[in-house]
């Protein structure tokens, strides 16, 4: 469905930690490299799952939380320290030291702080007793706690709004700031997603054989066996026209968001919401297919997922599709779930300023339902305007529409 | 449009004093505590008490029938409930819900039996764990259900929080309705309860006593029925102290907007040292009516303050009064609202 307000948003900040690198400039190089990112987890024990490598960020070991005593870092989920990575870049990259000024923070995320819900378990589990500790563990289990954290260290004071939508959390996460800039409720709105490796997710995908078993995916592949997890996180800083203070990286030009009653955990075959979230976001855009130079796609590379959202993208493009540049940069960090589509939006604000795409890798064979043009190899090109998809559990759907902006 | 303009068109509930709006308001009207019960836990002998009040059973004409709910957890369940009861309370054949219709999901624990169950699992043996339970973990599960028991094919959202989130929910389905993504939106916040939490709870205090359930409320920009005329907050805290040191703000923001009799329905849960910062707060007027749902159904956690905003649409409805909602929240912001009929 799409929000019919008409007006870009100016996006003047953005931050990224993905399994590729921490920060913009490493995301970029990694792209540029064609680089994967799969190593072996130890985060927990995997020698029971069918896979065992996921894309893993490597976190820095200081004290990121400069406010709160160190006794407390342990309280701090790894997606918490990966998010506030994220925004410290993005305000940085705006010529902010602090969050004042800012309406409000939409965070998309699909599991929170699961590694703590999980500690808060095995204890209540082993331990007959009352255990003062788990008083800490179910108070910043809530990822809101995890918020309030980071608000803290930046002595912020406002509203905290975090979006659950599976995979398409991060992707709603921003188009829902975007919108709350458009429909003048907001003027400045940092917006994202993020979500850490856990054990539980882990296990659950493990348990669906939704996970590859060489550990690599493959999306748009003829062969493809299913997605590698991973983690990160990203923002965007938002801003109105009338209040922006610095350069504007790109706009946030067109949103739209659709529900997928065909399963659960299965895309509608013919990909019915993604088309129409995809064609209400550039409607909202003011643009044609024709127009889009490049389609980050949600390419998981699950048989199902992929062959949906080729026969959906074909069905929106018609006779442009195969002109229209697609890739899914899963297939080199992995799937990072609520932190997915703020990261790839990201990814394609990096290919409008750099005027690059990022490549699939590790396809042998491409899947003959791809009719688009599958970008293989990181390359140059000329792009205005680059969409992203995002497509979670429960059907939610959601579709950004990015733009090109020079200054 | 803003918040002001919305209508309250129907609601629906589910909580511990059973599975209609009705039910809780004349449990809460009597003001006694439901009985509750000592929760089990699995496989072990606590050493401290326990409590929680449960829903009854589902009465046999409130199960919904519906492939997707054949293996959905009770917070599912709650939800389809209240929704319906919502719709009907609404005009609406629950049977044909409106074109147009959005749903606005919230919680704080969400799916917590299948979680635990599947992590059980995963401990006990991995290879082993259930693919079926897996995805019913998932945040977003139920709103997806009641999403295909309804036919809502358009926007379909979960947001996380604290129980007040239902407030950033009320806001943003303000704005669905009035940029035309939505004609009307079923606003929907639930949990259940299961060892895990209820014990949660008592780390809080001991004597906190864990529920759950589910609030539904249809919102439209048309129509008849109550609507927010006042909503104020997120007035946002670091820690409880400052927590406390802001409510005495919450209430005199409030009771600014405020004339004549009214009804306040507060967070009040019977526990002094939770409570008296909120009882102080709202102390500087007389009240025709004080009703405390958490005092008497329990902590429902992410649908306490969805119960409130049920219970004051009925209270509306019927003393033609404002109602006042304090809703203090537990970790991150606190809000009150006004209902006028």
């Amino acid at each position: 469905m799409p929000f019919p307000l008409p007006q870009s948003i100016a996006i003047t900040g953005a931050g990224i930690v993905s399994p590729l690198g921490r920060g913009w400039q490493a995301n970029e190089q990694s792209l540029a490299a064609d680089r994967t990112a799969f190593k072996p987890v130890e985060l927990f024990d995997t020698r029971e799952f069918i896979s065992k490598t996921a894309g893993v960020v490597d976190l820095p070991t200081e004290n990121l939380f400069q406010r709160i005593p160190a006794h407390k870092q342990v309280y701090f989920d790894r997606g918490t320290r990966m998010l506030l990575m994220a925004i410290r870049e993005a305000l940085a990259q705006a010529g902010r030291e602090d969050m004042e000024g800012i309406d409000a923070m939409v965070i998309g995320t699909s599991a929170g702080a699961m590694s703590l819900g999980e500690s808060y378990f095995e204890h209540a589990r082993h331990d007959a007793g009352r255990d003062p500790a788990q008083l800490s563990r179910a108070e910043h289990y809530q990822p809101q706690r995890q918020m309030s954290s980071i608000a803290t260290e930046f002595g912020w004071r406002g509203p905290v709004i975090i979006v659950s939508n599976a995979c398409a959390s991060g992707a709603n996460a921003i188009g829902w700031g975007a919108e709350m800039i458009r429909s003048g409720r907001a003027k400045r709105v940092l917006a994202g997603g993020y979500d850490a490796l856990a054990r539980l997710v882990f296990a659950g995908f493990d348990t669906l054989h939704a996970l590859a078993p060489s550990g690599i995916p493959r999306p748009f592949d003829a062969q493809r066996d299913g997605l590698a997890l991973g983690e990160g996180a990203a923002v965007m800083l938002l801003e109105a026209e009338d209040v922006r203070q610095s350069a504007a990286l790109g706009n946030v030009a067109g949103y739209a968001t659709a529900t997928d009653l065909h399963h659960l955990t299965q895309p509608d075959p013919a990909g019915k919401a993604a088309i129409r979230t995809m064609t209400a976001a550039c409607a909202q855009a003011g643009v044609t297919p024709a127009q889009i130079g490049y389609i980050n796609s949600h390419g998981t590379g699950t048989p199902f997922n992929d062959a949906a959202e080729a026969a959906a993208i074909a069905a929106w493009a018609g006779d442009a599709v195969a002109t229209i540049p697609v890739s899914s940069t899963k297939s080199s960090m992995g799937h990072l779930l609520g932190g997915a589509g703020a990261v790839e939006a990201v990814i394609c604000l990096m290919a409008l300023q750099g005027q690059w795409l990022p490549a699939s890798l590790n396809v042998r064979e491409v899947d003959p339902a791809v009719r688009f043009d599958l970008v293989r190899q990181f390359r140059r090109s000329t792009l205005d305007y680059a969409l992203t998809n995002s497509f979670g559990f429960g059907g939610t759907n959601a579709t950004l529409v990015l733009q090109r902006r020079s200054a | 449009m803003n918040v002001r303009d919305i209508r309250i068109r129907g609601v629906g509930a589910v909580s511990s004093a059973g599975w209609s709006a009705a039910a809780m308001h004349e449990a809460v009207l009597a003001g006694t505590p439901l009985p509750s019960a000592p929760v089990v836990r699995p496989g072990d002998v606590r050493t401290w008490p326990c409590e929680s009040r449960f829903a009854p059973a589902s009465p046999p004409e409130k199960i919904a029938r519906h492939p997707r709910l054949r293996r959905s957890s009770a917070i599912t369940r709650y939800s389809v409930a209240a929704a319906l009861e919502a719709l009907a309370d609404a005009g609406h054949d629950p049977a044909a819900p409106p074109s147009g219709l959005g749903i606005l999901f919230v919680m704080m624990n969400g799916c917590v039996n299948y979680t635990g169950r599947f992590f059980h699992e995963v401990l006990q043996n991995p290879a082993q764990a259930s693919p079926l339970i897996f995805p019913e973990t998932v945040f977003n599960a139920p709103a997806s259900h009641v999403a295909s028991f309804l036919g809502v094919d358009g926007a379909v959202s979960t947001l996380l929080g604290s129980p007040n989130s239902i407030m950033e929910a009320l806001d943003t389905a303000a704005f669905w309705i009035s940029s035309g993504l939505v004609e009307q939106c079923m606003l929907i916040a639930a949990e259940e309860c299961d060892w895990l939490s209820a014990e949660g709870l008592t780390y809080y205090h001991p004597k906190l006593t864990a529920s759950e359930g589910a609030g539904a409320l249809l919102l439209s920009a048309s129509g008849d029925g109550p609507r927010v005329s006042e909503m104020i907050g997120p007035l946002a805290y670091l820690s409880w102290q400052e927590r406390c040191d802001l409510l005495p703000e919450l209430a005199s923001q409030t009771l600014a907007h405020l004339q004549g009799p009214a009804t306040l329905i507060n967070d009040r849960t019977g526990i002094h040292k939770l409570d008296h910062a909120e009882i102080a707060a709202w102390s500087g007027r007389p009240w025709d009516t004080v009703l405390s749902p958490k005092y008497v159904l329990g902590e429902s956690m992410g649908a306490s303050s969805a119960l409130q905003l049920v219970l004051g649409t009925l209270a509306a409805r019927q003393t033609q009064q404002p109602v006042v909602i304090s809703m203090p929240g537990t970790n991150t912001a606190a809000y009150a609202c006004v209902l006028t009929p």
